[in-house]
């Protein structure tokens, strides 16, 4: 291209958009809309927008199964300076970027119903509502913020995985879910990761892909008329999917050069390495703008995961929590267990705040919360859960531990509201903002 | 443990605070003259009490003559309810009828005491029992036949192809054998199974992952002259609209099951068209319609209830051919479809008996029972090293493969199917006699019959179910009596209240306990007991088979040093073992051995019938309800005629009008 025509991201997208007027595709996209450093909008730059007013907000969902050991976990004092816990340990860099929440309820958990204590945790605990029989009752918070945020990037929303151990069951498997018994599932491989964020495609292949995707499209809508009315849900439901596919692959992954392949091979079942690759992507997912909403399910719900790393393969998690959590030496197992997910988080937090943006950097414009489906573990606890937020933006208050009353929704929808102006204005089992958090 | 007492203490004051509060109102029908007393007084106190916990059609209680109404019946279905319960009064002395003395468990009840005798919810049960005592005994016949009005009838969902039937399926049109769905992502189990329909949606991931398989499948399909097997013509150049035509409605109409609508063919005709002009090759045009096809919804799924009457027997290919091989009809079977000869159950039964006899059957089969059985738990199971040398993943596949064997034997050599729980060989590996302490097999897998001295028999005996039933160190009893209770009776145990303690007693050196001894504590608490006495009892039955299906006399607790302690030897206690057992419900069903109650089960008619019903939810992709209840009985009636074969269940099953009806009810 001779004249670097400066395009706006939004106009981009529109121009290959599902309209089908095509414009831009076989145009190198990314000069005209990264500077120099490959992180900045140059639209937004020369329209003299400045600092981090200029980065959209970014949430992750971040969580890990089966609950805390709460002794080793829960920091005794509340304020400033309360000290960090052995399994708050790994936070000591980032004492500034979080905010320990506890005493949160997660009242839809008790709702009598089907399922055990986990299912009916894990569906109250993303989506405020009760546990079905077959999943979740209620889009999770995530996707509720995705519809509202999503819509101009590449990917709606994300979904990473690490451990894979679980019973077996959707809402163990899952942790976002787009609606009632609809589940997204998680990519829990790292090369299937970066291929879907990185790899890159000619303009031949996107344009075939184009005609199929309309085809498909056409086929499902001449379907759907023929149809009863939940069938044709059904067919929305993939419809809904198409265009999602489309829009990924119509929007072409930016030129990052920092990001490297992942291997291929290696010991799949290497979770802190898998962890890390799954972390890095998702860093470089969030820096690339190809998303502003993710959730990253570190182990499943009642997960099963296995710890040679830690030293711990006679037994499961899920069987840790309970089996001999009375004497000394199980309750030390579990906190071991619970520091190395902090670490993982930790290792999120030092990624996201050494990418830079703007004037800063990432965690700068990033929500994370990071939540469990009970508190303490082997009680299957449902209130008085423990929350990490992290990040700053919108002005969320970082640097201490509170001790909050209200609900997993409250904080939900403060978060919502008030952190990443969503205007989502309601959220199951939710009354009130939490003033404590921002 | 506090709970448990206060939520007694809380629903006794909530439901004395309801009553209250009806017996407020004026018109609030307080006597059982009121046509509303049963629905708006009575009927709630008996859903506090949990009576429809167990004495539902899928519950524990199934066997019983009391089956509540579903959840979402009227109140009109409620009324009829509570006038049918007099089957469950005596007349002439109404206070000892059943429908009293069974909640209160003045007559033994296997539920225990759900209403206390002397309370506000006794007195109101014993004006309804004498209103009906009354009416009865005036021959003032008000009973309706059934439980409730009319059954419901159940949506059914189109049905997405599973992964192992999408991996099949396109074995089937394409050769590809490739199998790329083993790189989507999972299904997950909902109910039991990874089929059922209701949760079957395409969430972008797979989406994805289905745009990047049909691109590999159109790549090899047309790779060298494989194309020669897809395009069915020679065409004589890129522009051949004659050769185009025939192989899009051709191929088109063995992706769909069905033959293309004129506004298809022109969709993909135009497709093709443009690809072809574009690389100025015919063969282009064509993979661009096959990748396409493999993406569009009327490849990936199936429908139950077809848009178009003309259909109908396409439809019923496809389900008899996604049931009975997993995968897509034949030739033969859509020459049947277009020919209308599967319009009658006869046309049916021809062609599934046809279908029966191809190897297909057989994978169709290992996959029913992959899932019924849960193999991907025996599969992924991980054990501890130091407790259980023998145990490797080698040894959790030979487990899988003896299982397979087994109900392939009996179903197509069509023996008694009831020989599963029941049978005294089976199919060993070495690895497999070493773990039984049996004498090596002659040959891999061949049929051994089990010694005299062993009492194993059918699965109850076989490592896979005794594994997947355990924890990693030991064995679980609750879990081996909920897995009978739910994959082998059919029977739903209600789940754990909100709050519910999950803590066991620990074990130490000091004080060791065998799982029996352990697990007291289920039982002497009345708020845990009552459901826990319908499972822990059957897994102390089996208490004699360890973790991995190893025959022991007695528990051995092995006590390692614990991490920063001196190093020193495990020591190991052994307690004795009281292998006692019985299923709560089931007469006479005392047992001690995988052998005494594989019988039990054998004999036992909701056993019987729990084959029908699980064959149903995978056939149909969705559970039974009261609308199903015919063809469940039918399909019991006949597989039990037919001394349980289980092909002529799956006859019965397929020549049903529910099988064979995809006309629109809407």
């Amino acid at each position: 291209m001779a004249s670097k025509a400066i395009l706006s991201r939004r106009a981009f997208l529109r121009g290959v958009g599902i309209s089908g007027a095509m414009v831009s595709v076989g145009l190198p996209p990314l000069d005209g809309m990264f500077n120099s450093s490959g992180t900045a909008y140059a639209a937004e730059v020369a329209a003299g927008v400045s600092g981090s007013a200029l980065f959209e907000s970014r949430f992750l969902l971040w969580f890990n199964g089966n609950g805390i050991a709460e002794k080793y976990w829960i920091p005794t004092e509340t304020g400033s300076n309360y000290t960090l816990t052995p399994c708050l340990a790994p936070l000591a860099p980032f004492r500034d970027d979080v905010h320990v929440i506890t005493g949160l309820d997660n009242p839809s958990a008790r709702k009598p119903g089907p399922g055990n204590d986990h299912h009916r945790s894990m569906s109250a605990l993303v989506t405020g509502t009760s546990f079905t029989g077959q999943g979740a009752g209620a889009p999770s918070i995530d996707q509720l913020l995705a519809a509202k945020l999503g819509s101009a990037s590449r990917f709606r929303s994300l979904q990473v995985g690490v451990c894979q151990e679980s019973f077996g069951e959707s809402i163990q498997r899952n942790l976002s879910w787009a609606g009632r018994d609809r589940p997204l599932p998680p990519e829990m491989l790292p090369h299937k990761l970066f291929n879907r964020l990185f790899g890159t495609k000619d303009a031949d292949w996107m344009d075939r892909k184009r005609s199929i995707l309309d085809a498909v499209r056409q086929d499902a809508t001449a379907l759907k008329s023929r149809l009863g009315k939940q069938d044709q849900m059904r067919v929305d439901d993939y419809l809904g999917s198409v265009r999602d596919l489309e829009r990924a692959i119509v929007s072409l992954p930016p030129e990052y050069s920092r990001v490297e392949e992942p291997e291929e091979g290696g010991d799949m079942k290497d979770w802190p390495r898998i962890a890390k690759l799954q972390t890095d992507l998702l860093v470089h997912a969030f820096a690339s703008k190809q998303t502003r909403v993710a959730s990253y399910m570190l182990t499943k719900c009642q997960g099963l995961s296995r710890f040679p790393w830690l030293g711990h393969t006679a037994e499961r998690h899920h069987d840790y929590t309970h089996d001999k959590v009375e004497t000394p030496e199980g309750m030390r197992i579990l906190r071991d267990i619970c520091k190395w997910h902090v670490q993982e988080f930790a290792y999120l937090l030092a990624k996201l705040k050494s990418t830079p943006e703007g004037e800063g950097t990432l965690l700068d414009n990033t929500c994370v919360l990071f939540v469990h489906e009970h508190a303490e573990a082997n009680a299957h606890k449902n209130n008085g859960l423990a929350v990490i937020a992290a990040g700053h933006a919108g002005g969320l208050k970082t640097g201490m531990h509170t001790k909050m009353t209200g609900t997993v929704g409250d904080l939900y929808l403060t978060v919502a509201d008030e952190v990443l102006n969503a205007q989502l204005d309601s959220f199951p089992t939710a009354d009130k903002k939490l003033s404590d958090l921002i | 443990m506090e709970q448990p007492l206060i939520l007694k203490l809380f629903y006794r004051a909530l439901t004395l605070a309801n009553l209250c509060t009806l017996l407020a109102h004026p018109l609030s029908g307080q006597t059982p003259d009121d046509p509303r007393f049963f629905t708006k007084v009575l009927y709630p106190v008996l859903q506090m009490a949990g009576c429809n916990g167990c004495h539902s059609d899928d519950g524990v209680a199934s066997a019983t003559r009391l089956h509540f109404p579903p959840e979402s019946a009227s109140d009109a279905d409620r009324e009829a309810f509570g006038r049918q319960l007099v089957s469950l009064v005596d007349a002439r002395n109404p206070e000892q009828s059943l429908l009293i003395a069974k909640p209160t468990n003045r007559l033994e009840h296997t539920g225990g005491q759900r209403i206390v005798p002397g309370s506000e919810e006794e007195k109101l049960l014993q004006l309804w029992v004498k209103h009906l005592a009354v009416g009865a005994s005036e021959g003032n016949s008000q009973t309706n036949r059934s439980s409730a009005g009319e059954p419901e009838v159940q949506p059914t969902f189109m049905s997405r192809l599973t992964h192992s039937q999408y991996n099949n399926t396109v074995r089937d049109l394409l050769g590809d054998e490739t199998r790329p769905a083993d790189q989507f992502p999972q299904e997950d189990y909902v109910r039991g199974f990874k089929n059922q329909s209701e949760v079957q949606s395409i969430p972008p991931l797979l989406a994805e992952a289905y745009s990047a398989a049909a691109e590999k499948l159109a790549q090899n399909a047309f790779r060298g002259n494989h194309w020669r097997k897809v395009i069915p013509c020679e065409p004589a150049s890129h522009q051949d609209t004659l050769c185009r035509t025939q192989f899009i409605r051709q191929f088109g109409k063995r992706a769909f099951r069905r033959p293309l609508t004129a506004g298809e063919l022109q969709r993909y005709s135009a497709l093709f068209a443009r690809e072809a002009k574009r690389t100025g090759q015919f063969v282009s045009g064509a993979q661009l319609v096959v990748e396409a096809m493999l993406q569009s919804p009327n490849f990936l799924f199936r429908m139950e209830r077809g848009p178009a009457a003309k259909w109908t027997d396409y439809e019923v290919a496809s389900r008899l051919s996604y049931f009975l091989w997993d995968s897509m009809p034949d030739d033969p079977l859509f020459q049947s479809a277009a020919s209308g000869q599967l319009g009658t159950a006869a046309g049916v039964e021809r062609a599934a008996r046809r279908m029966l006899r191809q190897p297909q059957a057989r994978q169709a089969l290992d996959e029913f029972v992959s899932q019924w059985l849960r193999f991907d738990r025996v599969l992924n199971v991980v054990r501890d090293r130091r407790l259980f040398q023998q145990f490797n993943s080698g040894l959790a596949v030979s487990m899988t493969e003896e299982t397979r064997r087994l109900v392939s034997q009996l179903v197509w050599n069509n023996q008694d199917f009831m020989e599963v729980y029941k049978a005294r060989y089976g199919f060993i590996s070495s690895d497999l006699a070493a773990l039984y302490g049996f004498p090596a097999p002659a040959e891999e897998f061949g049929m051994v019959q089990f010694p005299d001295r062993s009492d194993r028999a059918g699965l109850l005996g076989q490592a896979t179910f005794l594994t997947l039933t355990s924890k990693p160190e030991e064995t679980s009893p609750t879990e081996r009596g909920l897995f009978i209770r739910e994959h082998f009776l059919c029977q739903k145990v209600p789940p754990p209240p909100p709050g519910a303690s999950a803590s066991l007693p620990p074990i130490s050196e000091s004080k060791p306990m065998t799982n029996r001894e352990r697990l007291q504590v289920h039982l002497s608490n009345e708020s845990c007991a009552t459901c826990h006495r319908l499972i822990d009892p059957i897994g102390f039955g089996l208490e004699k088979f360890d973790a991995i299906g190893r025959k022991r006399e007695k528990q051995a607790l092995t006590f390692f040093a614990a991490r920063g302690e001196a190093e020193r030897k495990p020591t190991k206690v052994e307690l004795d073992l009281d292998a006692k057992g019985r299923i709560s419900g089931i007469p006479d069903s005392d047992f001690s051995s995988p052998a005494q109650l594989g019988q039990v089960l054998a004999n036992n008619t909701e056993c019987q019938k729990c084959v029908v019903k699980q064959v149903f939810r995978y056939a149909m992709g969705r559970f039974e309800t009261p609308a199903d209840r015919a063809v469940i009985d039918q399909g019991f009636a006949d597989f039990k005629r037919s001394q349980f074969k289980f092909q002529e269940l799956i006859i019965s099953l397929v020549t049903s009008q529910a099988f064979r009806e995809t006309a629109r009810l809407d």
